[in-house]
């Protein structure tokens, strides 16, 4: 009792400290772990292999459907990125018409500036 | 204190465990309702899958504007993630005229975007209406992590002679130089064909993205966090809306532009091209010694993803002759959206800004 007094910890309280003392330790391990290069290639080969059949199973997937006469994921992706060549060109279109319209403005300015400093 | 409290303490556990269980599986479960990035804001212009947001400052102090640039992983929400807890709500009221580019969700057909795409393209875009929609003549460019990085290469872009309008540089948690960071252990390493993954994924999805990122810490992110939830469910201090609107953002992952994760790649954590000096976007040459505006950089001490050691070798670089540095303790995210930003880091932020954002 008198440990308790003087700051000592309740039983509880030790095994929640030992728990986190296990557990940030653990986690420093694991930590390490995924730092070595040979983790690194495990993932790497991973990733690879992943997206390879991933891949696969798409293409596979939209054959059928596109034999079906149906439009699959490559038509959708086609349109879209002509839709996207489509938007590139009206942005530099708007951007255009923006700057001249802007040249217009300064150049309608100046002139009414000079309109109205000339001697009457 | 008698022999039998601690009983009492755990009969008292074992009598509110099926209440605690049911709050902890619901603030779980209840996740995707939080509001995140609630603060009001208009759409000023859209290209693609880039948005351009505005939110207005009802008084506005600040002639030269801000735009927050967050990186292609994950969402720029964590600029306003909550009420009280937005850096973006705080400038605001602090009277500046706030802008940010959201990069969208980049799908499949957005394959073929590249590093060069997003700066000379959208970034420049960006610059441009975000001087058109607020009359300024200069901005102020605030990154986060890689869209720091791509706010250094924007003002280090050759330009012919031609001045980049930007007036001050701010960049939080920048990785510069990543050769030296745990995740060149993992994609540095030339067997691992990063084109070949791109050019089969298409874009990369933002699922494994967030996989990779949590397996850095896996402990820390697949067990302490809902460990520390559930405790703080037991004593009561668990905080609903913090964790759940954190959570959301952490769990929305777009996915990463295949072209650009592969040149991201390469340049970071395979050339240390941006250090190097031989990154070249549409045959333009990216060199950071053309920076010369004012600069203040924040790097956090406990910061995993970009680790400080990895941002020092851009102050060698720059020609700015303005610059700050801010070295804090901290995480990657959590230093400048973490609860104690916003009394410590934010008003430092602020400060910086409004010494140098008048006309």
């Amino acid at each position: 009792m008198a440990d308790r007094q003087n700051g000592a910890q309740s039983p509880e309280q030790q095994v929640r400290a030992l728990y986190e003392e296990a557990e940030t330790k653990t986690a420093k391990a694991f930590e390490d772990l995924v730092n070595r290069p040979s983790f690194g290639q495990l993932l790497a080969l991973s990733a690879e292999n992943t997206a390879a059949l991933t891949r696969m199973a798409f293409d596979g997937i939209d054959l059928l459907w596109r034999n079906l006469r149906l439009a699959g994921r490559a038509d959708i992706i086609r349109l879209s990125k002509q839709l996207h060549r489509t938007e590139d060109k009206l942005e530099r279109v708007l951007q255009e018409v923006e700057t001249l319209r802007d040249e217009v403005a300064r150049e309608r300015e100046s002139v009414e500036l000079d309109a109205t400093e000339a001697p009457s | 204190m008698s022999v039998i409290d601690p009983f009492v303490g755990a009969v008292d556990r074992v009598m509110k465990f099926p209440v605690n269980a049911l709050e902890y599986t619901n603030i779980l479960l209840t996740t995707d309702d939080a509001v995140v990035g609630a603060t009001p804001r208009d759409v000023v212009w859209t290209h693609r899958q880039t948005t351009l947001y505005r939110y207005r400052s009802p008084n506005r102090r600040y002639e030269v504007p801000l735009l927050l640039v967050f990186a292609l992983i994950n969402r720029p929400e964590i600029f306003d993630l909550r009420r009280g807890s937005s850096l973006v709500e705080f400038l605001v009221g602090e009277g500046f005229d706030v802008f940010l580019v959201d990069w969208g969700y980049p799908d499949e057909e957005d394959a073929e975007m590249g590093l060069d795409e997003y700066i000379c393209d959208e970034l420049e875009w960006a610059v441009r209406e975000t001087l058109r929609a607020s009359g300024a003549e200069e901005l102020t460019l605030m990154g986060w992590c890689i869209g720091a990085t791509l706010c250094a290469m924007y003002c280090g872009l050759d330009r012919g002679g031609g001045r980049v309008p930007v007036k001050n540089l701010a960049l939080l948690t920048m990785p510069v130089d990543g050769r030296a960071s745990n995740y060149a252990n993992w994609v540095g390493d030339e067997d691992f064909d990063v084109d070949g993954v791109s050019e089969l994924w298409g874009s990369v999805p933002g699922s494994a993205i967030d996989f990779a990122n949590k397996l850095m810490k896996p402990v820390t992110n697949f067990w302490t966090t809902y460990r520390r939830l559930w405790e703080g469910v037991q004593d009561g201090s668990a905080r609903r809306e913090a964790y759940q609107s954190m959570a959301k953002w952490v769990a929305d992952n777009p996915p990463f532009a295949g072209r650009a994760w592969a040149q991201w790649i390469h340049l970071m954590y395979r050339d240390g091209a941006l250090v190097r000096g031989t990154v070249r976007l549409r045959n333009r040459v990216v060199d950071l010694h053309r920076i010369d505006q004012s600069v203040l950089v924040i790097t956090a001490g406990a910061d995993h993803i970009a680790p400080r050691p990895g941002t020092m070798p851009f102050f060698d670089l720059i020609a700015s002759e303005d610059v700050d540095h801010f070295a804090r303790p901290g995480g990657h995210i959590g230093l400048v959206a973490g609860s104690a930003a916003r009394k410590e880091l934010w008003p430092s932020i602020a400060q910086w800004l409004a010494a140098r954002s008048d006309g």
